[in-house]
């Protein structure tokens, strides 16, 4: 079909333009117009379990029990204080360590009673494919800003008027009914402006994927940019990383307005028949 | 206090240190230019004139909209595709890219969007009572900003900013996984890596990197609290007067970053 399609641009546009064309489709642009896929899984991945996450870290910030309550604070405020690619870096690792500790249990337990190195044996080392790798950078996002997301979402349930929750409470509703089924189904509404901000920066921080080794967008953009010498025909093109990286640029600032185009319709719709601004 | 010292923790405090200054240098350059820079972009957008207003907009949609990480291979290539045709010809090209000037360079043009999102928001939210009674005592434009218009901006986006500058202090991670180490300039993400790289154990080291992260992180907040209160210790006195305390005015941005 690009056979197809270069030959109609050479005949409608001519030489300079089916020469673009053809550079612009060749082998490796190609694997990096394919490569957004890993971009947009992990966006999308990543926020859905940053919902989870915050969710869960909203809940246990309100809950009674003090342990737990303890706990969704620490997790909401961690990222106050601790950047988010640390985190990003951190979990992968630490996550894939703890698999190779319980598989050095299993295979060879008398090597990690002495460890020096890491894997303590061959037996025990996890190789990641750019799956393993994909999934664990997706959940390490859902863990940082699941943190943002529990912020927002605390202050959502708070936002939800109490005398809903009282009339809830008055037709006889458990505590935790109350809480599943009127505070949090609610609170959405209250909470999907700082979703939107908090997706806006889990879109951002999804280009951090080629520090875990996955052929990310900024991967590719990289390798096609640099100086392109093949003895054959001579220099191809200078360094043009600059170029690419400026088209990179562009696509992220594209992505924000869609995503900020979908949440105010979102928005508008999730706000029928509310009175929120009163 | 050998016993101390060789305690794996303590060791790699010590490791740390020189890195973080690293970090605290790239905060510490980028904060003084980018504070006015960001003032300047958000009367930018603010201004009446659309010659104005459309380019600060342009500019703080652009570099908020788009990741820092980007933002950086983008700036450091554009400065490479300009060093054989300017920077080396003028023989400033060991300065120019240099990840001691480039480092703050990138991060300047990013807080500058994101803090001028803030000081834009915190304008407007300047009660126009106030711009009004300026006017009306004989207040010239200039006068009216300088005295009612730009503190009341600090004073309110004021806990924004704070915000702003920790995320600027933890931005510092990523300079050096985009920009070239020279010998042994290297920040904590650097060195925790490198570490890292040495025995595995990535617990350890990660964690004190995030220890030095947090500590510094608290303590901008804390020097930021003192900041604040002095900027706000007018109203600390009139509220006391119970009935008729002010009631302060706020700006509450929705947006975390």
């Amino acid at each position: 079909m690009i056979e197809a399609t270069s030959s109609l641009v050479l005949q409608w546009f001519g030489e300079d333009a089916a020469f673009w064309f053809d550079y612009l489709t060749n082998g490796k642009h190609m694997a990096w117009y394919a490569s957004v896929r890993f971009t947009l899984f992990a966006a999308v991945f990543g926020a859905i379990c940053a919902v989870v996450f915050g969710l869960l870290g909203a809940a246990a910030r309100r809950s009674g029990f003090v342990p737990l309550a303890l706990i969704g604070r620490v997790y909401i405020t961690m990222i106050r204080g601790i950047p988010d690619v640390l985190f990003f870096l951190f979990f992968p690792l630490a996550f894939e360590q703890a698999v190779e500790f319980f598989m050095a249990r299993q295979h060879c337990p008398e090597a990690l009673a002495t460890v020096t190195g890491w894997p303590p044996c061959d037996a025990a080392q996890w190789f990641l494919t750019t799956t393993d790798y994909l999934l664990l950078a997706s959940v390490s996002l859902g863990i940082v800003y699941g943190s943002f997301a529990a912020n927002v979402i605390h202050g959502a349930m708070d936002a939800v008027p109490e005398s809903q929750l009282e009339a809830a409470r008055a037709y006889g509703f458990s505590e935790r009914a109350v809480f599943w089924r009127f505070r949090v189904r609610q609170m959405w509404v209250y909470a999907l402006p700082g979703l939107s901000n908090v997706w806006m920066l889990l879109l951002k921080a999804t280009s951090f994927l080629s520090l875990l080794q996955i052929a990310d967008i900024v991967l590719w953009a990289e390798r096609l940019g640099a100086p392109n010498y093949i003895a054959r025909v001579g220099l191809v093109h200078p360094d043009w990383r600059w170029k690419y990286y400026l088209v990179l640029f562009l696509f992220f600032i594209l992505m924000t307005y869609l995503s900020e185009q979908l949440f105010n319709r979102l928005q508008a719709r999730a706000s029928r028949g509310m009175a929120l601004n009163n | 206090m050998s016993v101390l010292t060789e305690h794996a923790v303590v060791q790699d405090i010590i490791v740390l240190a020189k890195p973080a200054l690293f970090n605290i240098y790239f905060a510490l350059a980028s904060i003084p230019i980018g504070f006015p820079l960001a003032m300047l972009l958000a009367l930018g957008k603010n201004s009446r004139s659309a010659f104005i207003a459309y380019p600060a907009r342009l500019y703080i949609y652009a570099f908020r909209g788009s990741p820092l990480f980007i933002q950086f291979f983008m700036v450091y290539s554009i400065m490479l595709a300009f060093n054989i045709s300017h920077w080396k010809p003028m023989g400033i090209d060991h300065v120019v890219l240099h990840p001691l000037f480039l480092g703050p360079l990138v991060l300047i043009l990013n807080t500058a969007a994101y803090a001028a999102e803030i000081f834009a928001g915190a304008m407007k939210a300047v009660p126009k009572s106030q711009i009004e009674a300026a006017h009306a005592v004989g207040m010239s434009r200039w006068q009216t900003f300088r005295s009612v218009i730009w503190p009341n901006t600090l004073r309110l986006a004021w806990p924004a900013y704070t915000n702003e500058m920790v995320f600027l202090f933890h931005a510092t991670a990523i300079v050096y996984f985009t920009l070239p180490v020279i010998n042994e300039q290297k920040d904590l993400m650097n060195k925790a890596g490198e570490l890292f790289e040495r025995d595995y154990n990535v617990f350890l080291h990660f964690s004190v990197a995030g220890l030095y992260f947090l500590v510094i992180s608290i303590a901008i907040f804390a020097l930021c609290g003192v900041v604040q209160r002095r900027l706000n210790r007018h109203l600390a006195l009139a509220s006391n007067d119970g009935a008729n305390a002010i009631k302060p005015i706020k700006f509450n941005p929705g947006y975390l970053r």
